[in-house]
């Protein structure tokens, strides 16, 4: 549905954007994610015609971008990151205005007015100044300008910014909701909005793709081994040299306080009864026993997007594989 | 065409919804009011050349419009650019030419209805001598194309800018100079330097329309004038995206 190929983006001697290809399959979500800064607006801007390209192509449901721009930008419905209507008009006035813009006659707009108020729950503010409203309101007759003429791609840039967690919920939803029905191009910076909301994901980081996938895909190519961590009430002579000996385990170490053991262990296999059976055995106290959480969305976007070593290991990460290594 | 129409109709709505706007009409009409009633004044002085007041009325208004040009246009694109309300606008299906002429149309109406008002000055004084109406259309006329002309470069440095106060002290400045023009016809000795001058004074312009002179070259002057402003700033318009 939306096809970008080789897109770059120079501001003077900046490169914002460098060569990104990507597509965006009929239906689908794809959440496009990167640090503050790595290209995502700007991207999006080339897909929605704001900015032309420096190099590349677009094109939307088969029409080229900058060939057939009209044609191209009724398919596209847009949500810019910081959502700017004219706040002297009533929200009702400013949704007939922008249909009257894309195009809608008379009588589509009669119908098609009402029941984007009606998707996007703005229909009790409907006589209401647009200056005045809170800004999740804002945000919800922004997506309704987008939906208005009803497109088939809908490209939100960072939708969820800047409201509380209410409205974040309420805007998700309605996000979910509006996926069922058009293709959806969702830029972020807050990771578990992806992992809720995407069928693929596309990593960027100044300005190329560092990863792409679903978000499954990207969290088992990231993760390493399993782990398991324990804690033992004393610290027993040979206790590491014992659990190195546990069939399946591949490395020991001790943790940060007393008694803290991490273990990392072949993929597929459990150890935890062979670990318990052994401090039967020894006659250790075992005080926890538990798998370590695998890698997250999070720890692959800080690993891929993260240039300062300092700053890498300042990050609390706890998988195994930073831990047991 | 529906791009022009919807832009059209938003920004007569923002005229009419914005405090501006009555602040403008207000000190326009008070300031024609003032200006009408002192040349009635004078003509009623046995000792005055006389003439049609509506003429000399023309000739004396017309300078409100250097004020006016920069203040009804000022806000026409920076704000949008200021505000980014630019981004959703231009991903909509319409080109940039299609927004100047409908902000351009709608500041155009708004300046001819503040000019509306001052139809009543010819009812006024056609209840007491007969009116020449001839040259009063083609005064108006000239006001019209005047206007026009000033609205077009006043969109234009609004289209450069997202400062609403650097476009309106760039259109005053270049009205300004359109208006020292008319001067430096009567300042300069060389013929050939003259003649230009006089071209594009508008001085003469206005004297003439207000005579009752509807001179084609006046009307090719404005509207290419004008449509050539409309031009640059839907150009400035879309230089806006390559930065």
């Amino acid at each position: 549905m939306i096809e970008a190929q080789t897109l770059s983006r120079r501001y003077g001697d900046f490169t914002a954007v460098d060569g990104i290809s990507f597509s965006v399959k009929d239906g689908e979500i794809l959440g496009m994610l990167g640090p503050n800064g790595a290209g995502k607006t700007t991207t999006i801007r080339m897909i929605t015609g704001f900015l032309p390209p420096t190099s590349g192509k677009v094109t939307v449901a088969g029409k080229d971008l900058f060939e057939a721009p009209r044609e191209a930008r009724r398919q596209v419905g847009y949500l810019p990151e910081n959502v700017s209507l004219y706040p002297e008009m009533r929200v009702s006035e400013y949704l007939t205005y922008r249909a009257r813009l894309e195009g809608l006659s008379r009588g589509e707009i009669r119908q098609a007015v009402p029941v984007a108020m009606e998707r996007c729950l703005v229909t009790d503010v409907r006589d209401q100044i647009i200056g005045t409203l809170s800004k999740g309101y804002r945000q919800r007759v922004g997506l309704a300008t987008a939906i208005l003429h009803n497109p088939r791609v809908l490209v939100l840039d960072e939708p969820t910014v800047g409201l509380d967690p209410k409205q974040i919920i309420s805007i998700r939803e309605l996000i979910r909701q509006l996926g069922r029905e058009h293709t959806l191009l969702l830029s972020t910076h807050i990771l578990p909005e992806v992992e809720l909301l995407c069928d693929r994901v596309v990593i960027i980081d100044r300005g190329k793709i560092v990863a792409e996938g679903t978000p499954e895909s990207l969290r088992e190519s990231a993760m390493g081994n399993p782990g398991v961590r324990l804690v033992l009430k004393d610290g027993a002579a040979g206790v590491g040299d014992a659990l190195a000996a546990i069939p399946g385990v591949l490395a020991v170490r001790a943790g940060a306080s007393d008694g803290v053991w991490l273990l990392e262990c072949e993929r597929g296999s459990d150890v935890r009864e062979a670990v318990f059976r052994t401090a039967v055995e020894r006659g250790w106290v075992l005080l926890e026993l538990s798998r370590e959480r695998g890698a997250t969305l999070e720890d692959i976007f800080v690993r891929l997007t993260t240039h300062d070593a300092a700053a890498a290991l300042a990050e609390p990460l706890e998988t195994p594989q930073e831990v047991v290594s | 065409m529906s791009g022009v129409l919807a832009t059209y109709r938003r920004e007569l709505r923002a005229y009419f919804f914005s405090p501006l706007a009555y602040v403008v009409l207000f000190f326009f009409l008070a300031v024609n009011g003032i200006i009408f009633v002192y040349l009635i004044g004078q003509l009623n002085d046995p000792r005055s050349a006389g003439g049609p007041p509506l003429g000399y009325f023309f000739r004396a208004t017309w300078l409100m419009l250097l004020l006016l040009g920069p203040v009804l246009t000022m806000r026409l694109v920076s704000e949008e650019l200021r505000s980014g309300s630019i981004e959703v606008l231009m991903t909509a299906p319409v080109t940039e030419g299609q927004v100047i002429g409908g902000k351009f149309l709608a500041a155009l109406t708004f300046y001819g209805f503040l000019w509306l008002p001052t139809a009543a000055y010819g009812a006024v004084i056609s209840a007491y001598e007969p009116v020449d109406w001839g040259p009063v259309a083609a005064g108006y006329l000239g006001i019209l194309l005047i206007g026009s002309l000033f609205l077009a470069i006043g969109i234009f440095a609004s289209a450069m800018t997202r400062s609403q106060l650097l476009a309106a002290m760039m259109t005053a400045a270049v009205l300004f100079l359109l208006f020292l023009l008319g001067v430096f016809e009567e300042l300069v000795n060389n013929d050939v330097m003259k003649k230009a001058f006089g071209y594009v004074s508008i001085w003469n312009h206005i004297d003439e329309f207000a005579n009752g002179i509807v001179d084609s070259r006046r009307l090719v002057f404005y509207l290419s004038g004008t449509l050539f402003f409309l031009f640059l700033a839907s150009r400035a318009l879309e230089d806006k995206k390559w930065r």
